[in-house]
């Protein structure tokens, strides 16, 4: 049996004023979706910057692909980077405001591939129509698009470097319904697509039931895992 | 009696790049108790709607129509007049509380001035806003009304701007716009309840403005939806979610993920370039011909309820 995508194992993060969380463990095998669910404040989205080592947990091990995330030397570290990615819950400034659209979404391949621009461009000619971006969307900067749309070419940037894991935190939480819809099937078919892993954070519990085999309920700093239908029944019986 | 009856409300701004048409066409009413929800996604106009009730628009806004409360028209009162109006027999509960409450000013003292500048005692005052933060379940309210609105969590904020808006009592008709936005679910189930309650308690009328389905599912009577700055369909709460009949309603309710999150292509004109027909044929499935030629108009035989469209779904 292939090793997971990520392994988390004893994962904690304390502040000055306590712990947020402490001893979360879980697995997330190659192109399989586990949510990590929980109210404002839980530690969520920290817990998904310390698996992409935006952030250094008090204690735990992150296994990415093989190797143990917080021991990895910086050109290790680097070369290993496009594989885990992160989308992050505010369209409106995850991409630089002073890049064309086209600048941001050929970036991650110019820095990591060493391409031109439009090298870059014709690279992910296919991604970019499939991800719903025109000519006339790239030529723009991210204050002209709509929130739905920034959002899609943020993932046309992360899919360009063909990652193994993206941490995607509430991507879709600040967009409407129609538009959150678009969004994430076109992240599931991504994930058909290309076997990506997911680490799905969102306090939405129908958004969570749609998106995810697996939910993390955070509570309290404690982890406890459930399945789907588990976590279906378990929303039910706390909204009473 | 009607309370509220929105006749015709149009709202243009004029850019330098042409007339934005926030909101076209506008009609309903709201009778008193009820709850009527203006649902609508980002840009549909329907923020826009509710400014104009209570007359906080921009004075570059052209505004149009006949706005009645209580069949008095307040689209020519003086400003004095309807000043007089604001925050006692109309409340408008902000969008984004954070940016709506006076970030150096304590959580009680918030509340209690509304009464100081009516003269009353500052014991007096602050001993009600006690009352009113714990009514909202700002518990214990002493200790909270010592504190600033950076230490709420955003539901708490919620609740803080909501109880400034009923602080009177007086109030017939409250305003709310996107009461949910950016909360989770719990402080979104919370809030919902807490609306439900007061509009039942008050025997106000309550006009939500949202775009969360969700909380408009729970606490409407009556559903307006919009798109492109006009209502396309108005009906029963219930009847909107189970037997939608516009096209785009039915779109609508079925991109929310437990309906099949299935996904409406494209997305809503340019409120600077509407199309002369059906502002919504270009995603509509049902398009004929005539759609774009003729602007359709919204039926008439039912006064609660309606349909902008030249095939609905109906019977």
């Amino acid at each position: 049996m292939p090793s997971p995508v990520l392994c988390v194992t004893g994962l904690s993060k304390s502040y000055g004023h306590g712990n947020i969380f402490s001893g979360i463990s879980f697995v997330v095998e190659k192109g399989a979706t586990l949510g990590l669910f929980g109210l404002s404040g839980s530690g969520k989205s920290t817990l998904g910057r310390c698996i992409v080592r935006l952030e250094q947990p008090t204690a735990g091990v992150v296994t990415m692909l093989g190797y143990d995330l917080f021991s990895l030397g910086s050109k290790k570290l680097r070369e290993l980077r496009p594989s885990f990615q992160m989308i992050f819950q505010h369209p409106e400034i995850s991409l630089n405001p002073s890049m064309t659209l086209a600048e941001s979404v050929a970036e991650p391949l110019m820095v990591h591939k060493e391409l031109k621009q439009d090298e870059a461009l014709n690279y992910i000619r296919s991604l970019i129509s499939k991800v719903g971006l025109r000519d006339e969307h790239l030529a723009r900067y991210p204050h002209q698009l709509s929130g739905g749309e920034v959002q899609r070419a943020v993932l046309a940037r992360i899919f360009s470097l063909k990652p193994k894991l993206v941490v995607a935190d509430e991507p879709t939480s600040m967009l409407d319904v129609s538009v959150q819809a678009q969004v994430l099937r076109l992240m599931q078919d991504l994930q058909k697509e290309t076997g990506v892993s997911y680490v799905f954070i969102s306090h939405d519990p129908d958004v969570m039931s749609v998106m995810c085999d697996h939910v993390l309920w955070i509570d309290d700093g404690t982890g406890v895992l459930f399945d789907r239908s588990e976590f279906v029944d378990r929303v039910r019986t706390q909204s009473r | 009696m009607t309370l509220l009856e929105v006749q015709d409300l149009n709202v243009h701004f004029p850019t330098g790049e042409g007339t934005v048409h926030a909101s076209r066409n506008i009609s309903f009413r709201l009778q008193p108790g009820e709850v009527l929800g203006l649902v609508g996604e980002t840009g549909s106009g329907k923020s826009v709607i509710g400014q104009a009730i209570i007359r906080l628009l921009p004075s570059s806004a052209q505004v149009s129509g006949h706005i009645y409360f209580s069949g008095q028209d307040l689209t020519g009162l003086s400003e004095s007049s309807i000043h007089a109006l604001r925050g006692c027999s109309i409340s408008l509960i902000p969008q984004n509380p954070s940016g709506a409450l006076n970030p150096v000013m304590m959580n009680g003292q918030q509340i209690a001035e509304i009464f100081e500048t009516q003269g009353t005692q500052r014991k007096t005052a602050v001993e009600t806003s006690w009352e009113l933060l714990a009514a909202v379940g700002l518990v214990p309210a002493e200790r909270i009304a010592r504190e600033y609105p950076h230490q709420l969590s955003g539901g708490m904020r919620q609740r803080l701007t909501t109880s400034i808006a009923i602080a009177r009592g007086s109030t017939k008709l409250i305003i709310a716009d996107e009461p949910t936005k950016g909360l989770d679910y719990h402080a979104r189930e919370t809030t919902a309840r807490l609306l439900r309650e007061i509009s039942t308690e008050k025997h106000a009328a309550l006009l939500l403005i949202t775009h969360d389905l969700y909380l408009a599912e729970h606490i409407c009577d009556r559903i307006a939806v919009l798109y492109a700055g006009e209502i396309v369909e108005i009906g029963y709460a219930e009847q909107i979610f189970s037997k939608p009949i516009h096209p785009y309603t039915q779109a609508l309710m079925k991109a929310i993920p437990k309906n099949g999150l299935v996904p409406l292509a494209g997305q809503s004109p340019s409120l600077m370039a509407l199309p002369e027909g059906c502002a919504f044929m270009d995603r509509c499935e049902r398009q004929t011909e005539k759609c774009h030629q003729e602007h359709p108009l919204m039926t008439q035989e039912n006064i609660d309820g309606g349909v902008r469209c030249h095939h609905p779904y109906c019977a």
